[in-house]
C-alpha cells in the first residue's frame, strides 16, 4: 500500500485538476504568475501590447506622420480618439506605433546589458585574481553613478539616436548583471558536477562555457524580465530629454515632450504617459509575482 | 572585526574610489566620438582650421590624453574644475550655485516618502491580504511604473493650469525678491533673514515637484518596509511576544517595527541615486535651477568640463550617502560587522 505523504498526495492530485480543465490551459505559466488574477491581467496586458506594436499598420486608425492641419489640436473625437498633436498628427496612431519602438528597445537594451554583464561577471567569477579584482571594481565605479545621469552623458556624448540611446542604458546597466553573474559562478563553481567534470578531465573552457553558465542562466533570465519595463521607462526618459530619435518619430518620451508646452491640451502628453505607465506597470507585476516564486523568504511567512 | 576597524576600511576605500570616479568621468566625456569643438564653435568658425586649433590649444585639447587626465587631477586638487563652455563661468561656482537647489528638492522628496511609506509599508505587512494591502502593494508598483516626467506634466496641468491650487513653476514667485543667499536653501535663507512670508511662498513652490519626485522612492521604500516587516513578523521573538500576551499594536510598536527598520536603511542610501536621477526630469519639468537642468543643459550642449564636474559631485554624494547609511547600518545591526 502506498503511504499518503502530502508529497503524494499532491502528485495524485495533480492529474485530477489538469483533467477537470479549470486551470489547464494556464498550466504552462509558474504557479504564482497563474494563481494571481492580478498578474494574470497584467500578463494579458503585456500580451496586447505587444500585439498592438505587431499589428499597428492595421489597428492604427491614421498613418503615425499623416498630417491633418485642419484638426490640429483638436480634443479626442469619433475621428480622432485621443486628439491630435500640434502638428495635426493622429495620438492614438502614433502611441501604436511608439510601441513598435519602444518594446524592442526596451528588450534589446536588457539583452545587451545582460549579455555583456555575463561575459565580464561570468569572467571575474571564473578567473579570480586580478582579473576579478579589476573588473570587480570598475563594476563598483559604473555603479556608484545614477544610471539616468550615466546614461545622458553617454548618449549626449555619442549624439542623440536610438541606437546610442540603447547602447547608453547597455552600459549604464552591465555592472548590476556583472554582480550578479559573478555571485552565481562562484556558487556554481563549488559544486560536485563541476567538481566532477573537472576530474573527468574537461577544459576551463569547457566546464566555464557547457557547465558553470547554463546553471546560471535563470536568475539573470528574471532579472532581466524584471528590467524590460525599466529600460523602456528610461529610453522614454533619454527621448523626453531630447536625447532619443529624431522628434518625427513615434516614440512615447518625445511625444510627451512634445505637448509639454500646450497645457490646455492636455490630450498630447496624458496619453502617451499613460500607455509607458501600463506597459511599464504590467511588467512589474508580471515579475514581481516571479520574484515571489523564486524568494523563498517571502514563502515562509 | 570590530566596529572602528570597520569604519576606517570603509573610509579608506574611499579614495581610490573617488580617484576612480575622476578617472571614469574624464574617460567618458573624451574618449567619445562627439568633438566638443564643433559644438561651441558652430559650423561656421570650425569650418577655420586655424581657430580650430587656437581654439583646441586654449582648453588644452592638443595634449595627449594621460597628460590632459594629469592637468585635470591637479587642477582638481586646486578646487579648479576648469571653465564651462557654455556659461564661460568655472564650473566650481556653478555648481555651488545649482547643488542647493538639487539638494532641497531632494531632502523634500525623501522626507515625503519616508512619511508616506514607513507607515505604508508597516500597515500594509500587518494587514496582510487584505484590501487595504493589495491597494498599498499596486499603488507601489504605480509608483515605480510611472515616468516621473510625465507625472510632473500632468500635474503641473491640473494643478496649475486648471484647478490654480499650485503657484507657477520656479522656486519663488516672480514678485518675491529672493532672500540674500546664506545657504543657497531658499527655504533656510528666508527663515534665516526673518521672511516667513517668503519661506512659505518657498514652501509652496517647492511641495508640487517634491511631491512628483517622491513618488519613485515611495514606491521601493514601501515594498521594501513591508516585506522587512513581513520578515520580522514571522520571527520567533514576535510571536512569543505575542504569546506573552501583548496586544498587537505594542507587538508591532514594541518589537517588530524597530527591527523591521534596519534593511529600509540601506535602501534609502540607494533610493537616493533614484532621486538624483529623477530629478535630472523633474527640475527640466518645474524649471527648477538645480543640477539636473545644469547636467542636462551642458550634456546637450557637450560641454565637457560642466560634465565632468556634475558626474564628479554626483558620484560623490552618492558614495558619501551610501558610506553614512552604511555606517548607520553598522551602528543599528551589530550582525554586519561579522561579514
Amino acid at each position: 500500500m502506498r503511504l499518503s505523504t502530502p508529497g503524494s498526495a499532491w502528485a495524485e492530485r495533480r492529474p485530477v485538476a489538469a483533467t477537470a480543465g479549470a486551470a489547464s490551459p494556464l498550466r504552462w505559466l509558474p504557479r504564482p504568475v497563474a494563481r494571481s488574477p492580478l498578474a494574470l491581467v497584467a500578463l494579458g496586458l503585456v500580451a496586447a501590447w505587444v500585439v498592438a506594436a505587431f499589428s499597428a499598420p492595421v489597428l492604427a486608425p491614421h498613418l503615425p506622420l499623416a498630417q491633418d492641419i485642419v484638426h490640429r489640436l483638436s480634443p479626442p473625437s469619433r475621428d480622432h480618439w485621443l486628439g491630435t498633436d500640434p502638428l495635426g498628427r493622429d495620438v492614438l496612431s502614433r502611441i501604436l506605433y511608439g510601441a513598435r519602438l519602444s518594446i524592442p528597445v526596451g528588450a534589446a537594451a536588457v539583452v545587451l546589458a545582460g549579455g555583456l554583464g555575463i561575459a565580464l561577471g561570468g569572467a571575474a567569477g571564473f578567473m579570480g585574481g586580478i582579473i576579478d579584482e579589476t573588473i570587480m571594481r570598475i563594476t563598483d565605479l559604473m555603479l556608484a553613478f545614477p544610471t539616468v545621469i550615466l546614461a545622458m552623458v553617454i548618449t549626449a556624448a555619442l549624439g542623440a539616436g536610438i541606437q546610442n540611446a540603447v547602447l547608453a542604458i547597455m552600459v549604464a546597466w552591465w555592472p548590476s548583471y556583472a554582480r550578479l553573474e559573478r555571485g552565481l559562478v562562484l556558487a556554481v563553481r563549488q559544486r560536485e558536477f563541476v567538481e566532477a567534470a573537472r576530474v573527468l578531465g574537461a577544459s576551463r573552457l569547457r566546464i566555464a562555457l557547457r557547465h558553470v553558465l547554463p546553471a546560471t542562466i535563470s536568475p539573470i533570465v528574471i532579472l532581466g524580465t524584471l528590467d524590460v519595463g525599466h529600460a523602456i521607462l528610461t529610453f522614454a526618459s533619454l527621448s523626453f530629454l531630447g536625447l532619443g530619435p529624431p522628434p518625427q518619430i513615434p516614440e512615447w518620451g518625445s511625444m510627451i515632450a512634445a505637448g509639454r508646452n500646450y497645457l490646455n491640451q492636455w490630450w498630447i502628453a496624458t496619453f502617451p504617459g499613460l500607455a509607458i505607465l501600463s506597459l511599464v506597470l504590467a511588467f512589474n507585476v508580471v515579475g514581481d509575482s516571479l520574484r515571489d516564486l523564486l524568494d523563498p523568504r517571502l514563502r515562509r511567512v | 572585526m570590530s566596529l572602528w576597524r570597520y569604519l576606517g576600511r570603509r573610509v579608506l576605500l574611499l579614495a581610490p574610489m573617488l580617484v576612480g570616479i575622476t578617472l571614469l568621468t574624464f574617460l567618458l566625456s573624451h574618449a567619445v566620438p562627439a568633438d566638443p569643438v564643433t559644438a561651441y564653435l558652430g559650423p561656421q568658425a570650425s569650418g577655420d582650421p586655424q581657430v580650430i586649433a587656437a581654439f583646441r590649444h586654449r582648453w588644452g585639447l592638443d595634449r595627449p590624453l594621460p597628460e590632459q587626465y594629469g592637468i585635470y587631477l591637479w587642477n582638481l586638487a586646486r578646487g579648479d574644475m576648469g571653465v564651462s563652455i557654455s556659461t564661460r563661468q568655472p564650473v566650481m561656482v556653478d555648481l555651488k550655485q545649482h547643488l542647493p537647489a538639487t539638494i532641497e528638492l531632494a531632502t523634500a522628496a525623501m522626507l515625503v516618502s519616508l512619511l508616506v511609506s514607513i507607515p505604508l509599508g508597516m500597515l500594509s505587512a500587518v494587514r496582510r491580504d487584505t484590501m487595504l494591502d493589495q491597494l498599498a502593494r499596486i499603488g507601489s508598483l504605480i509608483g515605480v511604473s510611472t515616468p516621473i516626467f510625465w507625472l510632473g506634466i500632468v500635474a503641473i496641468v491640473l494643478f496649475y493650469a486648471y484647478l490654480g491650487w499650485a503657484p507657477s513653476p520656479g522656486r519663488l514667485s516672480m514678485e518675491i525678491p529672493p532672500p540674500p543667499p546664506v545657504t543657497g536653501f531658499v527655504v533656510v535663507d528666508a527663515v534665516l533673514a526673518r521672511r516667513l512670508d517668503v519661506a512659505a511662498d518657498a514652501l509652496r513652490h517647492l511641495a508640487l515637484p517634491a511631491l512628483v519626485l517622491s513618488s519613485y522612492s515611495v514606491g521601493v521604500v514601501t515594498r521594501m518596509m513591508r516585506g522587512s516587516m513581513l520578515e520580522v513578523l514571522g520571527e520567533e521573538y514576535v510571536r512569543t511576544a505575542r504569546a506573552k500576551g501583548l496586544a498587537t499594536w505594542a507587538v508591532v510598536v514594541r518589537h517588530a517595527a524597530r527591527n523591521s527598520l534596519i534593511p529600509v536603511v540601506t535602501v534609502i542610501g540607494l533610493s537616493f541615486g533614484g532621486l538624483l536621477s529623477g530629478a535630472v526630469v523633474t527640475e527640466t519639468v518645474f524649471a527648477w535651477p538645480g543640477l539636473g537642468s545644469y547636467a542636462f543643459h551642458s550634456a546637450t550642449a557637450l560641454d565637457f568640463p560642466a560634465i565632468m564636474g556634475v558626474g564628479l559631485v554626483v558620484a560623490t554624494i552618492y558614495i558619501l550617502v551610501n558610506l553614512v547609511v552604511d555606517i548607520a547600518y553598522a551602528f543599528v545591526d551589530p550582525r554586519i560587522r561579522v561579514g
